[in-house]
């Protein structure tokens, strides 16, 4: 056998050490790759990165901005990571955040201007919830009943909500549409009573229902029994069925609930900072960036917090940089090479390098589980 | 119908599956090694803004083409990277790469005093074996008459059919995404076959974006390939695994896609139906071709590669 430079071996548990090193090095090494594009094309990459940091902590105004970016995406994170965990592939936040604020709209405009807001908050909240629900069964029922494989049909789905949002206001005189605007369709304004009041600039309670709700789900998913229950189904849905869990019925739970979090976001972006259905403010890849989100918090629902807040940071940064005539999508650039080198990192979570040890005793090699 | 309208319909068809048909046989050919590149839709928007710079900096469409098959093939070489050397999540991989992809070529065309956005390409492909025989009723617009990557997308379908089930090297291929072990002890070199593979993937995906950029929406723009490639890895299922059915499969969409445009042109009461609705058909079409396709074990049947999206530990056996 030839001799090899390196040995790869699984390891068993990472530590929290190593958990926490790869992803700060994956969004340093996002920041070189991105400098390097910065640089060939002419830029000066501190002066962008000085500008980015700026813009999203460096007031208040922008820190309030920043976290209303976060809102949304704390939800989606959570989204995908509740379904990755369990090996349930929903991509479709994208088309499931889209029904969301499309019900949350809905029923704010359906219960309209009677009715106090101790009653229509909620109501808009849970209906985007449902919304994204119901989005995410028309995949996951044929995942679960048909063993249809939920990649494709999630992604397919995403855009089928984008061209029904756009049908509803640019398509027909739904009631989702503004009566009032004729040149350039827009989304009817929801009214007062569904808004979320707003208590530091514009920034409204939305973040605090968003991190309510990761709380509740990481409640639920690792402190209680159904939770318990699904986490089996995650490691493997063998011993689950073997132990007598209904494995079809966890699946379509944990999907279900993906979609939902996922209508969340939706919800309490239309009832805060757009307040109204505006397909150009509600079609921002925040689904997308959620799945950024949760890989870089490891899929742990409370860690998505403090990620969703550096995410919504380079997102509200974008816009400040094209006022030093840079492009926007540095930060969409930034965003895919991060996601790049944190699943890259996942190598060195799940594995270990070390060098081959001398072959002299061959006899008494140790066999590593 | 119309007979001059269905006519244009299928010919604008064949325009709007062009790339189709590139993005789809690097995928299915990505996807027979054993790897699922979710990164098609980043390889083509790579690629198209790669070609198009080279166009329009150069002035020469093979340039342009070249340039933007290298870098799709480039780009193709981070995923084969995490997906056979680090062996982490196929899924979570491309995902990154399209996301990338998608902010690198928006960045590209906007960035510096000169931005190429809003730019007209400087060359075109234009159409080929024009004149008489274009006009033959029927086969004339259909056969004759096309750009040169048209015929070259026949012949990539064509030469990868041959090279998949009738060539030692597509059998090594087909080997290592059933079952690579199986192919490893057999003498098989399994990542070397992959890498080759992903790379040969990305640089067709990197041709059909050069063809939206360069054929069908020659003028830069952040996104000028819609969907294309999230409905190229759709289209890999609705054509089973297989280079030729890729090619109709890929006209299917064209169609589907030109339908609006189609129903505006037949007056009322078609033009009625809002334009909104009709772009989700595609969609709808292959959320269909998807239940319909691979609920069960149905997949398998159809020639889904059994080792699909499995990292294979060499160390294990």
């Amino acid at each position: 056998m030839a001799t090899r430079r390196f040995i790869i071996e699984p390891r068993g548990l990472a530590s929290w050490r190593l958990k926490l090193l790869v992803p700060v090095l994956s969004v340093i090494a996002a920041l070189v790759v991105g400098a390097v594009f910065l640089g060939i094309t002419g830029e000066n990459p501190f002066e962008v990165y000085a500008k980015m940091v700026d813009s999203a902590f460096g007031s208040a105004r922008g820190f309030s901005e920043t976290l209303i970016s976060a809102t949304p995406l704390i939800l989606t994170g959570v989204a995908a990571a509740v379904a990755f965990k369990m090996l349930v592939w929903n991509i479709g936040g994208e088309g499931q955040f889209i029904m969301g604020a499309v019900f949350a709209a809905g029923i704010a405009i359906w219960l309209g201007d009677g009715v106090p807001a101790v009653v229509a908050l909620p109501a808009v909240v849970i209906a985007g919830g449902l919304g994204g629900a119901v989005w995410a069964s028309i995949a996951a029922i044929p995942r679960v009943y048909l063993g249809t494989n939920e990649i494709i049909t999630t992604l397919m789905l995403n855009f089928i909500a984008l061209s029904f949002m756009n049908f509803l206001i640019f398509g027909s005189s739904s009631p989702w549409r503004d009566p009032a605007v004729s040149t350039f369709p827009t989304g009817r304004p929801i009214p007062d009573a569904a808004r979320l009041p707003e208590f530091f600039n514009r920034l409204d309670v939305g973040i605090f229902i968003a991190m309510a709700l990761a709380v509740a789900a990481w409640f639920l998913i690792g402190k209680t029994g159904w939770g318990f229950a699904v986490r089996i189904v995650g490691d493997s849905a063998e011993s689950a069925r073997y132990g007598g869990i209904k494995v079809a019925r966890k699946v379509l739970g944990i999907f279900l609930l993906s979609g939902a979090f996922a209508g969340f976001a939706g919800g309490l972006f239309v009832s805060g900072p757009v307040g109204a259905l505006d397909p150009r403010s509600l079609d921002l890849g925040l689904g997308f960036t959620g799945i950024i989100v949760a890989a870089l918090a490891g899929l742990h629902l409370i860690v998505i917090i403090p990620v969703a807040v550096l995410m919504g940071a380079l997102n509200n940064a974008g816009p400040a940089l094209q006022s030093i005539g840079v492009p926007t999508a540095t930060v969409t650039m930034l965003q895919g090479a991060i996601l790049i080198f944190v699943v890259a990192g996942e190598f060195f979570i799940a594995n270990r390098i070390r060098r081959p040890e001398p072959e002299k005793a061959p006899e008494f090699e140790e066999v590593v589980a | 119908m119309n007979e001059s309208i269905l006519m244009l319909t299928v010919v604008a068809a064949i325009g709007l599956g062009t790339p189709l048909i590139f993005a789809t046989i690097g995928e299915i050919i990505t996807e027979r090694a054993g790897i699922l590149n979710l990164g098609v839709q980043g390889m083509m928007l790579v690629g198209a803004v790669s070609g198009f710079w080279a166009t329009f900096t150069t002035e020469s469409l093979a340039l342009g083409v070249i340039v933007a098959v290298i870098a799709g093939a480039a780009f193709s070489a981070i995923h084969a990277f995490t997906s056979i050397t680090l062996r982490v999540s196929q899924i979570v991989s491309g995902l990154a790469l399209t996301i990338f992809g998608i902010g690198l070529a928006s960045f590209l065309g906007r960035v510096g005093s000169d931005p190429l956005v809003g730019n007209p390409s400087k060359k075109v492909f234009e159409p080929i074996l024009t004149g008489g025989i274009a006009e033959w009723p029927i086969v004339g617009p259909l056969i004759f008459g096309h750009d040169i990557l048209v015929y070259a997308s026949w012949l990539v379908a064509g030469l990868a059919s041959y090279y998949l089930f009738h060539t030692r090297m597509g059998l090594s291929l087909r080997a290592v995404g059933e079952d690579p072990a199986s192919a490893e002890s057999a003498g098989v070199n399994v990542s070397r076959v992959r890498y080759i593979h992903v790379i040969i993937g990305g640089a067709l995906a990197g041709l059909g974006g050069a063809y939206f950029s360069l054929v069908l929406v020659p003028t830069w723009q952040d996104d000028p390939i819609g969907a294309a490639g999230w409905i190229a890895i759709a289209l890999v299922i609705l054509a089973s695994w297989r280079p030729g059915r890729a090619v109709f499969a890929a006209y299917l969409f064209g169609a589907a896609e030109r339908i609006q445009f189609t129903l505006q042109t037949l007056g009322e009461p078609w033009s009625n139906i809002p334009s909104t609705l009709l772009s989700m058909l595609p969609f709808v079409l292959a959320i269909i071709a998807m239940i319909l396709l691979t609920s069960g074990k149905r997949a398998r049947f159809l020639g889904a590669p059994a080792a699909l999206a499995i990292p294979y530990f060499r160390e294990q056996r």
